[in-house]
């Protein structure tokens, strides 16, 4: 259920977000969409997999957090243990809406999200109405993921001009003896990366897709730091 | 071979009495101090002080006791500092703050040049008193316990701090409680004192006793005859009319101890999550109990006009502003109201219970042969910190305007302490600084006389023959505070949020089911 307003400051003057990670805030999830301008800072952390839409047309950049639905291995006593998440874990529960006559793209907000705070969070205006720090950093953020998402385009098209995705399955044997499996996912291909010639190489630059490229190539080191999370929890019941 | 000191008795069960016994239990060595504490039964406790120091933070930590515990068990709320109100000339709507977070770094004569005054002193130098206007916490729950985004202290119901205490030292920390009378005391041929005389339990003895008293001290005043030494001649106030308005659920706790100057005294205004408490403090000598009680009225009527106060009484409470010549004396430590009082101006009464203990515990006697030297030192220790504080209470009556015969009586010179009389004069060519404060932990840092002196309206010293260097530096560093101000206004919860989903998180889970 989501219940989608534009944000204004008379409806939402003394409105207060919960900021803190929490399963029942909706962080319980396995993975979240990323964009390729964020790579850079998701690769840290997380590990970067593509997966085709419904539609099997378009490419998503996924940054993973668990290896099942509603499994997020980052998340534990509260916190989230990662120094950054990814711009779409931290803009909730707030949307980007279409542009008005302007052409000013509107912040909405989703009110039925468990975020919306009582007493405690963050203001989202101060009482004379003006936005607080916490909404322009917000706003920042909305502004990088909406771009974020619009320059994916064209990424996904370069990826498949130069067929740089290959289906990826995961299968982990785990400390006590089961196994998990990651299925459905893609991941860049790193020989044909490598059997590129420099005229290919030079166009992906140009068009700044070659450093998310290398990029999602260096997440998938972060696999191993995911199953590690993963023994660590069975350990831990 | 010289015996160690390993047999505490604490004599009296306040607020000062268990604080004694925890901190001393909860900081000693396993199985090395034996704590003994006798309580009265039949004396009632004063209750002083609803207010602390941060110190507080600290002291309960080290004791073993969970924040949120803390809180709720005390019906506690966050203290950031004082609100005066009508101290410089009893205009409407005149106050200043004086916050527990210091100023942005910088030299203090930087800092005071930096202050265009377009804003108040107090709200140009941090963001503590922005938050304190809009009725925040200085912390948010999912931050550690006792850590906050700014410096903070506790209002609290002081019967119940004692009570919490008391379950503490005897369930967790192993203090022995003698629930009886103290009869007489045993001396020993060097004058020591052997032990207490008991009604029932028998004679209680000890290697170092604490008197913790209260007013009737016991051991250093009875037994000891030490001196009292008078400072009403500087602080004028004797008396206190208090009470306790119960306040309706949801409505907004203050962050301020807030302190309203009258004619005669003043008025504390400290809020709970349940009550508000309020008191009159007078001078005898310059109101009567009637006219102070009318003064109280009037206040309730004006601070809580939806409150039914027609059914409350007035407690009142007689003191004298002064304390012992020494604290320690041979194998005896007074420590709370039987060390001394001061007017509940800057809450100073629990934490110079703190601070007693701090002191006796970094420099614990290790035999009765090493405690007269230590007693030396605390000695001058607590003599330097009690005149500090009768001046710093001082500073804020003599830069008043106000005109009744008490105030004017407070701006005689006769009455002002000779150092605090030279420093006024000093700082009006430079402001407060550490050269006025030389000891290593002053009880009130220069950036308290700051607060204070530009509070009132002190006029900041005009720029003097030596440069100053560090004004751009400070002018940067204050309008990082400004943002600072606006990031923690969105960021805090008011006291009311947080203190009420503390109690709804601590109900009994099962409660819900039940119903």
């Amino acid at each position: 259920m989501t219940d989608h307003a534009i944000l204004t400051s008379e409806a939402h003057r003394t409105l207060r977000i919960r900021t803190e990670a929490a399963a029942e805030l909706g962080d319980a999830m396995m993975c979240a969409i990323t964009v390729p301008s964020e790579f850079r800072q998701v690769q840290n952390d997380y590990a970067i997999l593509f997966r085709l839409d419904d539609t099997r047309e378009n490419f998503t950049a996924l940054a993973m957090f668990g290896f099942e639905n509603g499994e997020n291995l980052y998340l534990a006593d509260g916190r989230w243990d990662a120094a950054h998440r990814p711009l779409s874990i931290d803009i909730q529960p707030f949307l980007i809406g279409s542009a008005d006559e302007a052409g000013a793209r509107q912040v909405h907000i989703d009110m039925a999200s468990p975020r919306i705070g009582a007493g405690e969070g963050m203001r989202v205006f101060d009482d004379e109405g003006r936005a607080t720090p916490y909404l322009e950093t917000i706003a920042e953020k909305l502004g990088a993921l909406d771009a974020g998402y619009q320059d994916s385009r064209d990424f996904f098209a370069a990826l498949r001009r130069y067929d740089l995705l290959e289906p990826l399955v995961l299968e982990v044997t785990l400390d006590d003896g089961s196994t998990n499996r990651l299925v459905g996912f893609h991941a860049i291909d790193e020989a044909k990366l490598q059997g590129l010639d420099a005229a290919a190489l030079g166009e992906l630059h140009a068009a700044d897709h070659l450093m998310p490229i290398f990029m999602a190539l260096a997440s998938l080191a972060n696999l191993s730091g995911l199953i590690a999370r993963k023994n660590r929890r069975l350990r831990h019941g | 071979m010289a015996k160690a000191v390993s047999k505490i008795v604490v004599v009296g069960g306040g607020t000062a009495g268990w604080l004694a016994a925890c901190l001393i239990a909860a900081r000693a060595r396993p199985g090395a101090l034996d704590v003994t504490l006798v309580e009265s039964p039949d004396i009632p406790t004063i209750g002083v002080g609803e207010g602390t120091w941060p110190t507080m933070r600290r002291t309960l930590e080290r004791i073993g006791i969970a924040e949120a515990d803390f809180l709720l068990a005390c019906d506690a709320s966050f203290k950031q500092g004082s609100r005066f109100v009508g101290w410089q000339t009893g205009a409407a709507g005149e106050h200043y703050y004086h916050p527990f977070a210091v100023p942005v770094d910088g030299e203090p004569r930087d800092l005071v040049a930096a202050w265009d005054g377009a804003r108040p002193f107090a709200e140009t130098v941090g963001p503590q008193p922005r938050v304190c206007g809009l009725d925040l916490a200085p912390r948010q729950r999912a931050m550690p316990g006792y850590a906050g985004a700014l410096n903070y202290a506790y209002h609290l119901d002081a019967g119940k701090l004692a009570a919490l205490l008391a379950a503490h030292a005897t369930e967790r920390l192993g203090v022995r409680h003698v629930r009886d009378h103290v009869v007489g005391v045993d001396r020993a041929e060097d004058g020591d004192i052997a032990a207490v005389r008991t009604r029932d339990s028998g004679a209680i003895g000890g290697d170092l006793f604490l008197d913790c008293t209260g007013h009737a001290a016991l051991l250093i005043g009875e037994q000891f005859g030490v001196p009292f030494i008078d400072r009403s001649d500087v602080l004028f106030n004797d008396r206190a009319l208090a009470v306790q308005v119960p306040v309706a659920p949801g409505s907004a706790i203050a962050s301020t101890t807030n302190a309203t100057a009258h004619d005669a005294g003043w008025i504390w205004d400290i809020g709970l999550p349940t009550r508000r408490g309020v008191g009159c403090v007078y001078a005898s000598a310059f109101t009567s109990d009637e006219a102070a009680a009318e003064t109280l009225s009037a206040y309730l009527r004006s601070a809580m006009p939806e409150a039914d106060t027609s059914q409350l009484s007035f407690r009142r409470l007689s003191f004298r502003s002064g304390h012992r010549e020494r604290f320690w004396e041979r194998n005896c430590l007074a420590v709370g109201l039987s060390a001394g009082f001061l007017e509940p101006l800057e809450a100073s009464a629990i934490v110079l219970i703190e601070l007693s203990l701090d002191a006796l515990l970094e420099n614990f006697p290790a035999t009765r042969e090493g405690m007269d030297i230590q007693a030396r030192r605390f000695n001058a220790l607590f003599r330097y910190r009690w005149d500090r504080i009768v001046e710093f209470l001082k500073l804020h009556y003599v830069l008043s305007e106000r005109d009744q015969p008490y105030w004017r009586a407070h701006r005689d010179p006769a009455s002002i302490p000779p150092r605090l009389a030279e420093l006024l004069e000093l700082w009006r060519d430079q402001p407060p600084s550490r050269a006025d404060l030389p000891m290593l932990d002053e009880i009130f840092p220069a950036a308290s006389y700051q607060y204070v002196l530009y509070g009132m309206g002190f006029a900041p010293p005009a720029a003097g023959a030596i440069r100053s260097d560090g004004v751009a530096a400070v002018t940067s560093q204050i309008r990082q505070a400004e943002q600072r101000a606006r990031a923690l206004a969105a960021a805090l919860p008011t006291n009311r949020a947080y203190l009420d989903a503390l109690r709804a998180e601590a109900a009994p889970a099962g409660k819900r089911y039940a119903e």
